[in-house]
């Protein structure tokens, strides 16, 4: 059994070096957070370096907890996730049932779909704000614009114009105001993550028990109890999945919300913790642990779920 | 019968319609950041210029100029590529113990691992920027290579363990017969063996590294800045610059996603950490 020793040991550079990167951060959040710590004071210079002589307590959570800012932020976050939750998995349903069937060009098909989820944030972010939501000179602006002309046209046109008269001027949308910001973080990131979704299921549904299907069939089953009571069972385990990663990834999107909603209002946990930390670090660091709060009330559910599969 | 065999036929033309149109829909997005890319900043706000217009060139040949493209592109490469080499040559030794060693406690270990990365980075951000700030690595590149390794050494041991598990136990054991120490059996014998698998895992490191958003735009500067920090810090032109705005993006997303192509089935296992099969 000695020989054993040396292979067991293999892990521990990884172990060590993941555990030193979970501990001392979190460990100086945590810190952090009961203190009193600022990077710029006037008045209490002594706050602006860290010492537990400034100890607060649980006063920074109270702080946190009764700043309007803390629960908007809550509330967007949970909004933002649950909508993107919500669209990505119907949709991905809904798609990886179309294509999950051959028919022609469906290699092409596939990667068409799933291109936008190897797109940086970054670069979705300024592509969909920019280029394709910008009220003016973005494919929406451009397309409300060209709307109007169409109806205006329409409406001189002989016959039918009193009809279109009646037509009212299309306004285009900004993006960038505090509520619609949201929306647009919403419908770039469902464009990303949908393929994710469609991957997942198409994967599941590979695995889907033909034999089934085909006894159902028989026994005279439409497409939409097939659907109903053999499909979309099959899938309650990979929707679960999804739900989960991806509520984990969305709680801390970030580069979204900076570039398309940056000081408008539209802030999520991750924004706000970035906010504080420009001097308030007590603040920031006591959001941070509501943050992981949030986060690992998913995340114990995931690992149980993915926990089961391990060791087979 | 005959009409059910029409009805399908007719069902299954109007699948394929709706496949491709669904799949053009989602691509769409690209294919404009593309096509703008080779329109002017004048023409890329005419309407008159939507999709007919002279292509140009000069987007991407400016784009050192602009943008000093390079310099953040290498940049890019630079720690996407350490990051992989250095979170497999950690994960690999780890995946090997776990998968051919285990103990009562690997399950465990392995969970505990997946808990890491669930972290919301945003909660560490101050503690992070103080460490790098104190050791005098913030804006290094050592810093955002070993920051990029980190976050992606779970899902690299993750799914190491997952390919290592498939090959037999006694073909590793063999080795040991032939008296191969623990070196030789992961050099000689598991790596050839589970060649694709290392290949694939260390793709989607790379491709989870070129991507990364949050740390690489909060600790770093002018340095070490990737591509991610170089289209944040341009995120809003207001309409002046959307054909070289797009050049640029484009070249920061093109590589990765024709790369990204090549790993579809690896994503799944990566991303679900096996629990979807």
């Amino acid at each position: 059994m000695s020989n054993r020793k040396l292979p067991r040991l293999l892990q521990t550079p990884a172990v060590l070096l993941l555990l030193i990167w979970m501990l001392v951060p979190l460990g100086l959040t945590l810190y952090f957070s009961f203190i009193r710590y600022v990077l710029n004071s006037l008045r209490k210079p002594e706050w602006t370096t860290p010492s537990i002589s400034n100890w607060r307590g649980f006063g920074n959570y109270e702080y946190v907890l009764n700043s309007k800012d803390f629960i908007l932020a809550i509330q967007n976050s949970l909004f933002i996730v649950c909508s993107i939750l919500f669209l990505t998995v119907i949709l991905g349903i809904l798609i990886a049932v179309l294509i999950n069937k051959a028919f022609a060009g469906r290699g092409i098909v596939r990667v068409l779909l799933i291109s936008p989820f190897f797109v940086m944030p970054a670069v979705n972010a300024v592509l969909w704000i920019n280029m394709i939501l910008d009220p003016v000179l973005g494919l929406q602006g451009l397309g409300v614009q060209g709307l109007n002309g169409l109806i205006a046209s329409l409406q001189s046109a002989p016959g039918v114009g009193w009809f279109f008269s009646l037509w009212p001027q299309f306004e285009p949308i900004s993006f960038r105001a505090s509520q619609t910001s949201a929306y647009a973080v919403i419908i770039m990131v469902t464009w990303q993550w949908t393929p994710f979704a469609v991957l997942i299921f198409m994967t599941s549904l590979q695995s889907e028990d033909e034999q089934c299907k085909e006894a159902a069939i028989l026994d005279g089953a439409g497409a939409w109890s097939q659907f109903r009571f053999l499909t979309l069972p099959h899938l309650g385990r990979p929707i679960a999945i999804v739900v989960m990663i991806q509520a984990i990834f969305h709680l801390s999107l970030y580069a979204e919300i900076e570039i398309v909603s940056r000081g408008n209002g539209n802030k999520n946990l991750p924004y706000l913790i970035g906010e504080f930390a420009n001097n308030n670090i007590g603040a920031a660091s006591a959001t941070g642990i509501f943050a992981v709060i949030l986060a690992n009330i998913v995340a114990i559910f995931l690992l149980r779920m993915v926990g089961k599969t391990l060791m087979e | 019968m005959a009409i059910v065999a029409s009805s399908s036929r007719f069902g299954r033309q109007a699948r394929t319609v709706a496949a491709w149109a669904v799949g053009l829909l989602f691509f769409f997005p690209i294919f404009w950041l593309v096509l703008t890319s080779f329109k002017t900043d004048a023409d890329a706000v005419k309407p008159e210029f939507l999709i007919f217009f002279t292509p140009t060139l000069e987007n991407y040949l400016n784009m050192t100029e602009n943008y000093d493209y390079w310099r953040f592109a290498t940049n890019s490469v630079i720690t996407s590529v350490l990051a992989t080499i250095f979170a497999l040559f950690v994960g690999i030794p780890a995946a090997y113990a776990m998968a051919f060693n285990p103990t009562h406690r690997t399950k465990d270990v392995l969970m505990w691992m997946l808990s890491t990365k669930m972290l919301p980075a945003a909660a560490v951000l101050y503690p992070m920027t103080f460490i790098t700030k104190s050791m005098g690595l913030f804006d290094t590149h050592f810093m955002v290579v070993l920051v990029l390794c980190l976050i992606n050494l779970p899902i690299v041991i993750w799914m190491l363990f997952t390919y290592f598990k498939e090959i037999p136990k006694e073909i590793i054991e063999a080795g040991q017969m032939d008296g191969v120490n623990t070196w030789g059996e992961i050099k000689e014998i598991l790596i050839p063996l589970a060649w694709g698998g290392i290949a694939s895992t260390a793709l989607l490191c790379f491709i989870f590294c070129w991507n990364e958003a949050y740390w690489t735009v909060r600790l770093t500067t002018t340095e070490a800045a990737t591509l991610s920090k170089l289209i944040e810090g341009n995120r809003a032109p207001e309409g002046l610059f959307f054909g070289r705005l797009s050049a640029v993006s484009a070249a920061a997303v093109g590589p990765i996603v024709v790369l990204g192509w090549f790993c579809q089935k690896q994503l799944v296992q990566g991303l679900t950490f096996g629990a979807v099969k």
